[in-house]
């Protein structure tokens, strides 16, 4: 039979974690019914929270942002089996902008051309067998092989600056770079990526100075895993 | 917690954004191991999703700086072959500091507290909470008696408890 004031110890040792399984049992059982040694206990535990939350990473020792990437896509993807792809009403509803967002890229193109290339885009978007690969602010969509980069709101960049698509090819560690390009104005903006999607581990935008960029000067703004 | 029960998976990117650096800093601690770290974050921010009922009623913040340091001892142990134990359930005890010390204090801030504890109470409370170490093991490892080990750790909390209180408007 320990003393009142050992139990308190104890209590402490409890709160740490540190009790082997049998002693932590009998604490816990006499929290229960004694008044001061649960004081106590509510008195310690913000501590050892405050200990164990010193650990927290500084901003410059995060985890990979790859590791937010594989997550958040199981989380999409399970939530996609939920519910139909909630984008479908967005790109429908927003094809004005999207011709517009596409345009730049169309403008030496014949309208007949360029409608059914706008309509081709559409359709892989509001593919019902798309794959969407959302990130903060925006997806990649793969479809068919194609592979387009759908940032929403996307503001303008800071001046002297462009966006920049980037490519990571299978079995890769260094990121090609792809075009250059501007957001839309109000809608989305919608860039289709010239590579085959079946060639690509990983999709990045970032912001780059004019003329775009060998290899990434900036920390990407937009980071999907395929 | 509520919208990522309800399947929100933008309520769970905000929770990861939230809580991300805390939860891979203390995994980090305990293991030394920076993949191995990722992977412990990664187990418990999929264990969340998976099962949000995981975490029930109490302080969040709380919970999962302990599910990060059991996880991660428990991925230490796996190396002894020891299996692993399941996420705690939620804590019993609500208390507003604990919510303040970690909504206002920053992680350097908690460090400079640990940091004024005398050497030998700082030591024995790291070791109990990173090193998943009982009293019985410090005492060994360390020869001091298990009574002093036990007196040194409860005046460290308490210390430290005190130095929250002055920094933090409950």
């Amino acid at each position: 039979m320990i003393s009142h004031d050992e139990m308190l110890d104890n209590v402490a040792i409890y709160a740490l974690g540190a009790l082997p399984p049998a002693e932590a049992a009998a604490v816990a059982a006499h929290l229960q019914t004694c008044a001061e040694c649960r004081r106590e206990y509510e008195l310690l535990r913000p501590a050892v929270t405050a200990a164990g939350a010193s650990a927290q990473a500084d901003a410059g020792a995060s985890p990979s942002p790859l590791l937010k990437a594989r997550l958040m896509r199981e989380v999409r993807d399970q939530t996609r089996t939920i519910r139909r792809t909630p984008m479908w009403g967005v790109y429908l509803a927003a094809a004005a902008c999207v011709a517009f967002a596409i345009g730049a890229v169309l403008t030496n193109l014949s309208l007949h051309n360029r409608q059914a290339q706008q309509s081709a885009l559409i359709s892989d978007l509001t593919a019902a067998n798309a794959k969407h690969y959302r990130f903060a602010g925006g997806e990649v969509v793969v479809h068919d092989g194609r592979l387009y980069i759908a940032m929403h709101a996307l503001p303008p960049p800071p001046a002297g600056k462009v966006y920049q698509a980037w490519t990571l090819p299978k079995g890769s560690h260094r990121m090609t770079p792809e075009q250059t390009f501007m957001p839309s104005g109000s809608g989305p903006t919608i860039v289709e990526v010239p590579v085959s999607s079946a060639t690509v581990a990983a999709v990045a935008v970032s912001v780059e100075p004019l003329g775009g960029s060998k290899q990434p000067t900036s920390k990407p703004i937009a980071l999907a895993v395929l | 917690m509520e919208r990522v029960r309800a399947r929100d998976a933008d309520a769970f990117e905000a929770l990861y954004d939230r809580y991300h650096r805390l939860v891979y800093g203390v995994a980090l601690r305990v293991l030394s191991d920076a993949p191995s770290a990722e992977d412990v974050t990664q187990a418990i921010f999929m264990k969340l999703w998976t099962n949000p009922s995981i975490f029930t009623v109490g302080n969040f913040s709380a919970w999962i700086v302990r599910v990060a340091r059991n996880r991660a001892l428990d991925a230490l142990r796996a190396r002894a072959a020891r299996p692993e134990e399941e996420l705690p359930q939620t804590l019993c005890a609500e208390d507003a500091l604990e919510d303040a010390a970690l909504a206002q204090i920053d992680a350097q801030t908690l460090r400079s507290a640990l940091a004024q504890l005398p050497e030998e109470q700082r030591r024995l409370i790291e070791l109990g909470f990173f090193g998943g170490v009982t009293h019985h093991e410090m005492a060994r490892t360390t020869g001091v008696p298990l009574g002093t080990v036990k007196t040194r750790i409860r005046s460290g909390l308490r210390r430290l408890r005190a130095a929250l209180d002055g920094v933090v408007s409950v």
